[in-house]
């Protein structure tokens, strides 16, 4: 309950910042996807099916604000998630590095998959024209997450979680 | 056993579930239609304020911060002076804001009267969530009379469409997002096409014939037949036109009249458009 409720104002803040920053920032791919991280944060270090049910609500609620395709934030934020859970579970130790490089992946992919989507049902343009954007944006994503991370770690801490992996 | 291999793949199991549930929600839903649902309304309602206030924050923010610098290692003497200064910069910051905000709402009551529909003015406090999807938040909602599928449009031209709505947010589709289309002509020439968003920025008008007038600086406009947007709206003018590829149709690139990022106050059509004859009815 209390994960859920942490995550859940993480979650208003993280959207909030995303859907503001754009009207003040001058480039639009210096938003990070902070959503990605605290996806990935589940993924590191809470395995259950609550935490894979909240990336999947983390998801549609991204989708609420953005685009048009209700379900694809949910997709993809679901398989970062499980794939940051596989990952966590075969290494022997998960640090900031290795949820750095899981949300640049996951940023690069939760950023494409709409265009992509959109290129599949008939939308003009080209995916690769997008990618210099992409990698910026998931640049910043990875560069902020260690900070992210940290800030979670304290807030679990204090309203006494484990702010480690809780393997199985 | 059955048990024990459920409880250790629990997690593969309800993320491939939760999966299956996002691509039928995909599947069902797909395309630029109305996502109003419960949910929606309760997420709208509940950014809504601090994406107000954000946005209000931000517009007397530059202000003050430059305030602030100019104040930094000032002699004691003048500092309460300064401190004078910075207040009635601070004020005459606030005043040409509000002078500007007063010029932008006159402006869409102008164009307002000019259309000739019932329409209500609203505030941009949101953009996309992601930045691949061309979409923003509006601070008004359905209290307003604002409900998805009306057109939206400032006094540049044509915004785009509503696509949800709550009480007091709504969410518009912009025209240069990759799911968004409109009937349109070339002002000069009347040479028909679709208006469509590109994946990696900027419009382009689909389906004009290849024997069709179309050159670099004409107007396009709205056509009214889509049903969404009256007719005689500016959409942009024509950037370029490409001949060289084969196929039917000309390759029209458009320039948005609309500088999206920019927009502060846009106006939202209530009034609903006659519907045009089915046979003839756009994709939008």
């Amino acid at each position: 309950m209390r994960l859920l409720l942490l995550f859940g104002i993480a979650l208003l803040i993280c959207l909030a910042i995303q859907t503001t920053a754009p009207l003040w920032l001058p480039v639009r791919a210096l938003v990070p996807n902070l959503v990605v991280i605290l996806a990935v944060d589940l993924g590191l270090r809470h395995h259950g099916v609550l935490p894979a049910a909240m990336a999947f609500g983390m998801g549609y609620a991204v989708d609420v604000f953005s685009g048009t395709h209700v379900g694809l934030n949910a997709l993809f934020l679901t398989m970062v998630y499980l794939l940051t859970y596989e990952v966590s579970s075969r290494l022997m130790m998960t640090n900031a590095m290795v949820g750095a490089v899981a949300v640049f992946l996951g940023a690069m992919v939760t950023g494409a998959s709409p265009a992509g989507v959109g290129l599949a049902t008939g939308a003009s343009g080209e995916l690769q024209a997008l990618i210099p954007a992409l990698l910026v944006q998931a640049a910043v994503s990875a560069a902020l997450a260690p900070l992210v991370f940290s800030i979670l770690a304290r807030l679990k801490r204090a309203i006494g979680l484990r702010a480690k992996a809780e393997r199985e | 056993m059955k048990r024990t291999l459920l409880w250790r793949y629990r997690v593969v199991i309800t993320c491939g579930a939760l999966m299956i549930v996002s691509l039928h929600m995909l599947s069902t839903r797909l395309g630029p239609n109305a996502v109003e649902s419960w949910s929606t309304a309760i997420l709208f309602e509940a950014l809504r304020p601090f994406q107000s206030s954000v946005t209000r924050l931000g517009e007397g923010g530059i202000g003050l911060v430059h305030d602030y610098l100019d104040l930094v290692n000032v002699h004691r003497e003048n500092q309460k002076l300064r401190l004078e200064l910075a207040r009635v910069k601070t004020e005459k910051t606030h005043l040409a804001e509000l002078e500007a905000e007063n010029h932008r709402l006159a402006e869409l009551l102008e164009l307002r009267q000019a259309l000739n529909l019932s329409a209500v003015a609203a505030n941009v406090i949101g953009a996309d969530a992601t930045g691949v999807s061309r979409t923003l938040i509006l601070g008004q909602g359905t209290d307003t009379g604002i409900k998805p599928g009306m057109a939206v449009v400032s006094v540049q031209g044509v915004v785009g469409k509503i696509i949800a709505a709550s009480a007091h947010a709504s969410r518009v589709l912009l025209i240069d997002d990759h799911n968004s289309a409109l009937d349109a002509f070339d002002q000069r020439s009347r040479a028909r096409g679709i208006v469509a968003g590109v994946v990696d920025d900027g419009l382009i008008m689909k389906y004009v014939g290849r024997t069709d007038d179309v050159k670099a600086g004409d107007s396009v406009i709205t056509s009214g037949l889509d049903g969404t947007f009256p007719r005689g709206l500016l959409i942009g003018s024509v950037k370029g036109v490409g001949r060289d590829a084969p196929g039917l149709f000309l390759n029209v690139s458009i320039k948005p009249a609309v500088d999206f990022r920019r927009l502060e106050q846009v106006l939202v059509i209530t009034q609903t458009l006659p519907q045009p004859p089915s046979g003839k009815k756009a994709k939008s």
